[in-house]
């Protein structure tokens, strides 16, 4: 825990400095976990507002202040799950919208304007994307939390509400599809990587 | 599902994509909020303060204002209930004016 009982239990009964410092303490882990799990900074901000302003209208809902953690977590899963869903109608109207010459004209544009390092970052960081966008919202999550953010099982299972098993066997069904999106990407690369080759000696 | 559980949540990894997790958690290190994110924050919390009353108060306008237009329309079909001809004359009158031009035919005969 970051902070002391006494504090989370001072947020609950309605003090609002109370709140303010319990925001400020994990206010940068929150908004960093939500910018892993949305992939767009633009909006990390305001779905860590989100987040803050669920915690604050829910916080009576607490039983123990020794849930806090999971219950915050819990609520930064659940407003990222909104936003991604909100995200996918929304992309979904917009790309159908542009012709698919646009969106690669777009695509080059936004690439011929980075650095090499940026553009090595954002390489993984498209890859990465690529791969979770393979599985579900509620996979990418749960992948994220595990594998990035480095949860154990035992804190997901309270985040969640799910016993070990099951969380088991979603990490290992949301893993193999991931690794399946991977394999395929990189057999597609290599074959591009060998036409080049092939271009390049005629 | 059983067998899942023997094993520890090691055995299911994959080196390749640990890496890749790796990279991308070091790619994308916690940011700093911006200084309005608090300002912001309590702005949004005193709206949602507000809201259930607003809320309130724009039902009890509809209330009010679905309750007016139900008076005026019972309001309406009352006074033209009132104004239309109500038929008042007996059974007797109503075949008295039916046949009012026979009696005429049959005392022309006479």
């Amino acid at each position: 825990m970051l902070v002391e009982f006494e504090l989370i239990e001072r947020a609950r009964s309605g003090d609002d400095g109370a709140f303010n410092q319990v925001v400020q303490v994990y206010r940068k882990r929150i908004l960093g976990t939500i910018a892993r799990l949305i992939g767009r900074p633009e909006d990390v901000e305001d779905v860590g507002q989100e987040v803050f302003l669920r915690l604050y209208f829910s916080l009576d809902q607490l039983r123990t202040p020794e849930v806090f953690e999971p219950w915050l977590y819990r609520l930064t899963v659940n407003a990222a799950y909104d936003y991604l869903r909100r995200q996918k109608r929304r992309r979904e109207s917009r790309m159908s919208d542009l012709s698919e010459q646009q969106v690669m004209m777009a695509d080059a544009v936004a690439g011929s304007k980075q650095s090499d390092e940026t553009q090595r970052r954002s390489k993984v960081k498209e890859q990465v994307e690529d791969l979770l966008g393979q599985v579900s919202e509620e996979d990418r999550i749960l992948l994220m939390l595990k594998e990035v953010e480095g949860l154990s099982l035992k804190e997901l299972e309270k985040i969640y509400d799910a016993n070990e098993n099951a969380l088991k066997v979603r990490l290992f069904r949301a893993r193999q599809r991931v690794l399946k999106a991977y394999d395929a990407s990189e057999d597609g690369k290599k074959v591009a990587s060998e036409r080049k080759g092939l271009v390049g000696s005629d | 599902m059983d067998r899942m559980g023997q094993f520890g949540d090691d055995e299911f990894r994959s080196p390749k994509l640990d890496e890749l997790w790796a990279e991308y958690r070091s790619l994308s290190p916690d940011p700093d909020a911006s200084a309005n994110f608090m300002p912001n924050l309590w702005q949004k919390i005193e709206a949602r303060r507000v809201d259930p009353v607003s809320i309130f108060r724009r039902f009890a306008k509809i209330c009010v204002l679905g309750t007016v237009a139900v008076i005026l329309i019972f309001a309406l079909s009352i006074s033209r209930i009132q104004y239309e001809p109500t038929f008042s004359s007996n059974y007797v009158d109503a075949l008295d004016a039916a046949h009012a031009g026979d009696y005429v035919e049959v005392a022309d005969a006479l």
